[in-house]
């Protein structure tokens, strides 16, 4: 039997499922018995698999590429030759602009921090602050040095367009804990990724596990806020709508995808309600609001804190996934091809002080040991310059870093040439980034499949493995 | 874990017996039967057991002999059944005690357990019960189904003639009465006129169009209404659609920039058209994979231009991207996705999954994929005129003649010129530079210069055309004129694509060749025009890696144009010129648009920055017999260089007249019939490239190809030892008949397949995609062959199979479920009643653009812009967003931006345009409600309709209420509906301070009635 049958047999017999992985439930949650779901399912087991340390995702993408020699991976042999000719000094691959200039050296120094000691660039003050609850991977090497396919790689474990994003395939195989929001969202700060929505898409499972877009905006989600001016005039309309839908409901043979068609109705009147409110936040204390950096001068870190505050108010309310995209700097995205020094702080003041909020926000409302954030871009950059002041792409090296559930915080792991242009010690993919997401999540990123085009695909391919020198 | 260990042959095998299949033998269910349900009495291989063998065994016992332990396949009798080093054989036909295979997956032994643990798969005790019955009924294995030739099925005899109106519905009753279920009733012919409004145009009738059909009381007024509807220019829309889904159809390419897909629309037209004109299926198979090799294309019965050719734009549907850095990996994407949608398309066959193995579940080695992707990699993309027409040959031989004519009237004042000639007289001759090859060899061998192509000597060589514009050969000696329409000069001998006119669309282009210099070098003059020299067929030229790939011609004068492709060495390579312009983001061309050239070749550092064509003025000492037999040549269109230079050098020294007599009219006329040569259109299709064997790429690694080459030819599926495609190009002729074939096993039946899924909202075989062995099984296989050999007697029409699928009892059913069917068939695979069905996105938004009068029926052209919403941003975004309401045109119509698609689109499942999709989700999300409660769209086309109503002045409320319901739903609202809606507008009204009769016209309360309406489950879904 196949998962649609079973999902069919399921709605049969135990009534609206079609909404589930909005409405609270995975597929593990249809329970016409245990030993059905593993007939059912066939890869996908109970989930979770074993005992889960994460709760939810933040997901801070870093659209664009941060330059790792700037930010985590210092590299003082870039003082020393800067200026010099790479050609001399290592092989240079292709890039995408291919307009190699000279060893570049960094514009920020770095310092140590915490107890763990680990260095970060005067770009992340604020972030600083917080190393010893980060983990922190040197060694990320990507596939792609185009924006694209490295962001639905990074997205969906694939180069190309139309696979689920991994917070589809999260909330697919999870579902998630509140009836009235959508169990994955993105947090748009103005700058959809190159490839747009289908970074976020669910691909070839059902499109009730697609991310859905809010914004920190008057209209939050598309289509949240109802046409009518008075709420009397919406109810008066729904209740129509429920007398002819109920009498149709005995004329048809399957009454099932009507029902669930009303039972959505439901769950879009109560988003109209709870959307609004978890989006309203108005009741969050000042010293809170400081925190994130809301009384900042730049309009683009006020932008940001309230995508994270947004963030937290979502993890509250037990969304499975959520992810950020970046702010509109003046700048652009993290991707200086030009004019390195301007366009990197700009996003760093935009995102520094955010992100250090929600962190230690997070920390002090107990949810911070259930949250796993991650912070990652698609690709690093290269240690020369491209022309004489940007950094072209650069997928054979980049620093990611992650904190929260499970993670071991204070941790350093992998590391790049003297350039910090190649890992030399312990590369780690995409895929292994994917399968210690699931991991924390109680997830078996062998286990949790989806049969189509005649195979049983995962997130992670035929690939990954979990990072465990990172795990608590 | 431990492994099957087999002996050497140790007992003769019995060949595998090729059986067809015996419908008897097939359930309804597979293997869904509850395990306390008995056994069924003959148990077929087919049917229940291959299900449970490629499930839970073939990954290490199957076809894939990658990943295959200790040799044994179960897939196959001979192996299974050999005896192991165990002294046992794993199948031991008649007797499943001394069968392994029954020990070793019912065995309490973990160690010996199969599957082993680490799979986490366990048979049950029904599954191990039919494979024990199986055994002992003598394990006959057989070939999956859909691989067996299509037998044509007699439709089986039923005992209650009552519920037969068609063939079809033998087959269908039959089954039923086997179940013991009673067919459901026919539905209401009100019921019935919009179901087949939506399944045959995807559009409500309108109420007339009910009320007109309800009061026919004729025996055929069903059997009339299905062929007007089939005959309606709707169907097309309707229908091409469908087939958009599985050919990844979108106006752009995607990835960062967006880029168009040129003239995909075109290609969205030609599938309308085709629809609408019932173009046979195997003719539309034939132009989607070789429409431009088709020796008599099928041209469009009025304008006259070649539909065949449009059919290739199939290839060039996928997605792109601007700058991959390795293009050998990017070229096998978009290879890989070209096998991957043309075998589920039109095979509904896997082929990709063979990419890095063999498949693991079908017999489809890694060699056959390979041997596609030679195919693939052996056909150029080309830019296309979509719209030279029938007509624009007549215009170019008109343009022809005239310029015959015209040559004769110039050649007759020249011979007379000549008598004035004092000979011999002395000219200054502007003396051309000898052959390319000539030119070069003064600077070396081959390893410093090397001809690509000289246009100079009166042939293209190797060098192939496509399209008009450049003629049959290249051309000397051409009349130019200025505005006095004097002569100024003779044409240098050169390749042009205007030398009949330059409104002509074509392209010239070399042989593959392998860059092994720094610099390649042509001469080239134009206006609008552009070189392009494709590495790795990737088409997408754009800074910032292939930028230089490209570059402009917009100079009249003859200059050269040096690329630097060092970066490019050793990569397979071809030129192509084109006159038309690929700028931003499309190419375009308009009438000033044409290309000359001269000649083009590659170099190295040594030559860069010489000009190889410095002309020499030489004092020539001439007389007329020379001069005569130059003239001679050159009205014989075969003038020489020095021929044209002497001429040339004549007409500048005033020897000969450039103010001709009768001239100007005649230049005239040919303006003329230029002027009705349509603007090009054009269309990113596919040419013929030069044909060659690929190699398998090891494990799907680009970087490891085979020693080996794999010869191009069908799938093996079909035949074990396929013949090689013969002829120099890439075979797509062959390849494409391979499938067209009416023997072709998969071809006939995936379609009907395909075209029963639409019409019954499920397909005989539900996987649409997949007829292999991970499919699922036909519901009714024979009806499933009654239905694809029908198909086939009817030179393959896509609307007779459509009608008679709905003439059938079983389409005209009511909705609901009987008791004996919800208990016995809880799925209705047997048809018991029509399944209620979701309508789809498409036809949900097209509905209310319907009934709120606001639907624009204009049909064809450029897609209409995308609405852009406050959510759609990032990069590629278009500059304007389009109308709210699509300028009120069908879904079809709008935009497909890969990275901007509709989200009310998406929100209904509209599939993304990756891969084949013939069947969609039917999901239920929020996004649906909220975009049917709050959308922008949504309010808008409720007020376009409150507005009609008000208009209706002569109508009360009740009346417009019933107006209402027969747009909305087809059918006559009922008593207690039109009490409750004016009980709801009145109490609306209220909420607007309104009252009396004050509501009855004014558009608000209306408008959130007509709201309601659109938000009810009956309006979005068939029933």
């Amino acid at each position: 039997m196949t998962r649609r049958e079973m999902l069919s047999l399921c709605r049969n017999g135990f009534g609206s499922l079609a909404f589930m992985g909005l409405a609270g439930a995975s597929l593990a949650s249809c329970k016409p018995g245990e030993q059905m779901m593993g007939e059912a399912l066939g890869g996908i087991q109970a989930i979770p698999h074993y005992a889960p340390k994460a709760k939810s995702v933040i997901f801070l993408y870093m659209d664009g590429g941060v330059s790792q020699v700037d930010s985590f991976d210092p590299k003082p042999r870039l003082d020393r030759e800067h200026g010099e000719n790479p050609y001399d000094k290592f092989k240079v691959d292709n890039t995408q602009f291919n307009n190699i200039g000279k060893i570049l050296k960094s514009h920020w120094s770095f310092k140590q921090y915490g107890e763990c000691g680990m260095p970060v660039s005067e770009l992340f003050p604020h972030i600083a602050t917080c190393v010893d609850d980060l983990a922190l991977v040197r060694s990320m090497v990507s596939q792609f040095p185009e924006h694209t396919n490295a962001n639905y790689f990074l997205h969906t474990g694939i180069g190309i367009q139309g696979r689920p994003s991994m917070g589809a395939w999260v909330t697919y195989g999870l579902g998630t804990d509140n009836e009235d929001l959508p169990g994955y969202v993105v947090i748009d700060g103005g700058l959809t990724p190159p490839g747009g929505l289908d970074n976020f898409n669910s691909g070839f499972l059902p499109a009730s596990y697609q991310g859905s877009v809010i914004r920190a905006a008057d209209q939050p989600l598309a289509n949240i806020k109802p046409l009518e001016e008075t709420t009397e005039r919406q109810m008066n309309k729904l209740a129509l709508l429920n007398r002819m839908d109920q009498s149709l409901l005995g004329k048809v043979g399957e009454a099932d995808l009507i029902e669930s068609s009303i039972a959505n109705y439901e769950l879009a009147f109560r988003m109209q309600a709870s959307v609004p409110e978890m989006a309203d936040l108005s009741n969050e204390t000042e010293a809170t609001k400081k925190l994130y950096g809301f009384d900042s001068p730049s309009e683009h870190t006020r932008g940001y804190a309230a995508q994270c505050l947004l963030a937290r108010r979502l993890v509250e309310r037990g969304v499975r996934f959520i992810e950020l995209t970046c702010p509109r700097v003046k700048a652009d995205r993290w991707d200086q091809h030009s004019n390195l020094k301007q366009g990197h702080e700009l996003n760093a003041f935009a995102v520094d002080q955010p992100i250090a909020g929600l962190i230690k926000d997070l920390k002090a409302r107990g949810l911070f040991e259930q949250t796993l954030i991650v912070w990652a871009g698609e690709f690093g950059r290269t240690p020369f310059a491209q022309g004489v002041d940007g950094r072209d792409h650069n997928p054979s090296a980049f620093s990611i870093w992650l904190a929260g559930a499970g993670i071991k915080g204070g941790t350093i792991y992998g590391a790049t040439d003297e350039y910090g242009y190649r890992v030399v010690e312990n590369p780690r993919s995409i895929h292994d980034l994917h399968a210690t997401m699931l991991h924390l999540l109680g997830v078996d990123h062998y286990k949790l499949t989806y049969h189509f085009g005649g195979r049983d695909i995962r997130l992670t391919d035929v690939h990954g493995h979990v990072i465990q020198e990172i795990l608590a | 874990m431990f492994s099957w260990i087999t002996k050497k042959n140790i007992l003769a095998v019995v060949a595998l017996p090729l059986l067809v299949i015996i419908a008897a033998g097939w359930f309804a269910f597979n293997n869904e039967a509850a395990p306390s349900n008995p056994l069924p009495d003959v148990v077929d291989f087919n049917q229940h057991i291959r299900p449970i063998l490629s499930t839970n065994c073939y990954v290490c016992h199957g076809p894939d002999i990658s990943t295959r332990e200790a040799g044994l396949r179960l897939d196959l009798r001979d192996s299974a059944t050999v005896i192991l080093e165990s002294g046992v054989a794993a199948v031991v036909p008649g007797d499943h005690e001394a069968s392994e295979l029954i020990r070793r997956v019912s065995t309490s032994n973990e160690d010996d357990r199969m599957p082993p643990a680490e799979v986490k798969k366990t048979l049950s005790e029904y599954e191990i019960g039919l494979l024990k019955r199986w055994i002992d009924q003598g394990a006959e294995w057989k070939n999956h189904w859909s691989f067996e030739p299509v037998t044509a099925s007699v439709p089986p005899s039923v005992y209650k003639k009552k519920y037969i109106d068609n063939d079809i519905d033998r087959f269908i009753v039959n089954r039923l009465e086997e179940a013991g279920i009673k067919p459901a009733s026919k539905a209401s012919k009100e019921s019935l006129i919009r179901r087949l409004s939506y399944v045959l145009t995807g559009l409500p009738p309108t109420p007339e169009g009910v009320d007109a059909f309800v009061n026919d009381r004729s025996p055929n007024a069903y059997e009339k209404l299905v062929d007007r509807l089939l005959d309606s220019p709707q169907f097309g829309e309707r229908w091409a659609r469908h087939w958009m889904d599985v050919v990844r159809y979108a106006d752009t390419k995607g990835h960062e920039f967006d880029y168009p897909v040129v003239g995909a629309w075109q290609y969205r037209d030609y599938l309308i058209r085709a629809f609408n004109n019932d173009v046979p299926y195997d003719q539309l198979l034939k132009e989607h994979l070789a429409g431009d090799l088709i020796d008599e294309p099928r041209m469009h019965s009025e304008e006259g231009f070649n539909e065949s050719l449009i059919g290739t734009a199939f290839f060039a549907l996928g997605e792109g991207t601007h700058s991959p850095v390795d293009l050998v990996i990017d070229e096998s994407e978009r290879i890989n996705n070209i096998i991957d949608v043309t075998s589920k398309t039109f095979q509904g066959l896997t082929v990709s999954c063979a990419k890095c193995h063999d498949h693991k579940f079908d017999p489809i080695p890694t060699a056959d994929y390979y041997s596609w992707y030679g195919i693939i990699k052996s056909t150029r993309f080309g830019i296309h005129a979509a719209n030279e027409d029938t007509h624009t040959k007549t215009q170019i031989s008109d343009v022809e003649s005239l310029n015959a004519q015209i040559t004769q009237v110039v050649a007759d004042q020249w011979e007379n010129d000549l008598k004035e000639i004092s000979t011999p007289a002395r000219v200054q001759v502007d003396r051309e530079l000898p052959a390319l090859s000539q030119a070069l060899a003064q600077y070396g061998d081959s390893t410093i210069a090397q001809p690509l192509g000289d246009f100079r000597g009166g042939s293209f060589g190797e060098w192939t055309t496509s399209g008009s514009a450049f003629g049959a050969n290249p051309i000397a000696g051409d009349i130019q004129l200025n505005e006095q329409k004097e002569i100024v000069s003779l044409g240098v001998p050169r390749a042009s694509s205007a030398g009949l006119s330059k409104k002509l669309i074509g392209s010239l282009r070399s042989p593959d060749f392998r860059i092994d210099h720094d610099y390649i070098t042509i001469r080239a003059a134009g206006v609008k025009s552009v070189m392009r020299i494709v590495i790795d067929n990737f088409q997408l030229i754009r800074f910032p890696i292939y930028g230089g790939l490209e570059q402009e011609v917009d100079g009249e004068a003859l200059r050269d144009y040096e690329f630097d492709v060092a970066m490019w060495k050793g990569h397979p390579a071809y030129i192509e010129f084109l006159p038309a312009w690929d700028r931003g983001e499309n190419f375009f061309a308009d009438d000033s648009s044409y290309i000359d050239i001269e000649y083009a070749y590659a170099h190295t550092e040594a030559l860069k920055d010489i000009v190889l064509s410095t002309r020499q003025q030489v004092a020539q000492s001439v007389d007329s017999s020379a001069v005569h037999s130059a003239l001679t040549r050159w009205k014989a269109l075969e003038a020489t260089s020095q021929d044209v230079d002497l001429l040339n050098g004549l007409l500048k020294g005033g020897l000969l007249s450039s103010a001709i007599p009768g001239l100007t009219p005649l230049v005239e006329e040919k303006q003329e019939s230029i002027n009705n040569i349509p603007d090009p259109s054009l269309i990113w299709g596919v040419v013929d490239g030069d044909g060659t064997d690929h190699p398998v790429f090891v494990r799907g690694n680009v970087q490891d190809p085979s020693e080996e080459r794999v010869p191009r030819r069908a799938l093996t599926i079909y035949n074990e030892n396929q013949t090689p495609f013969e002829g120099k190009g890439s075979g797509r002729m062959a390849w494409a008949s391979s499938m067209a074939d009416a023997s072709n096993p998969l071809t006939s039946r995936v379609m009907a397949n395909r075209i029963w899924h639409h019409v019954f909202g499920r397909g005989l075989v539900e996987t649409v995609d997949n007829f292999g062995v991970q499919g699922k099984m036909p519901t009714h296989p024979d009806l499933l062959d009654y239905l694809a050999s029908r198909f086939v007697e009817q030179d393959w029409s896509v609307k007779a199979l459509i009608r008679d699928m709905v003439l059938s009892q079983a389409f005209q059913r009511r909705v609901e479920a009987s008791e004996e069917s919800l208990e016995r068939d809880p799925q209705n695979l047997l048809l018991q009643h029509y399944p209620t069905r979701r309508l789809e996105a498409e036809a949900i938004r097209d509905a209310m653009l319907s009934v709120s009068g606001r639907l624009n029926t204009t049909m064809y052209g450029e897609a209409i812009p995308v609405y852009l919403s406050p959510f759609m941003t990032g990069r590629g975004r278009p500059r304007e967003s389009g109308p709210l309401d699509g300028d009120g045109r069908r879904s079809i119509y709008i935009s497909l931006r890969r990275n901007f698609l509709p989200p009310m689109m998406l929100a209904f499942d509209m599939p993304i345009p990756f891969t084949t999709f013939g069947k969609r989700n039917t999901s239920t999300v929020p996004a649906q409600s909220l975009t049917l409660l709050n959308d922008p769209f949504v309010e808008n086309q409720a007020e376009h309709w409150a507005k009609e109503l008000i208009s209706l002045k002569e109508l009360d409320a009740r009346e417009r209420i019933e107006v209402m319901y027969n747009t909305a739903f087809s059918r006559s609202a009922k008593e207690e509906e039109i009490t409750d809606g004016l009980a709801f507008l009145e109490t609306q009204a209220a909420t607007y301070g309104l009252d009396g009769g004050e509501w009855a016209n004014d558009t608000r309360p209306w408008k959130d009635y007509c709201h309601a309406l659109f938000n009810m489950k009956e309006f979005i879904h068939l029933i």
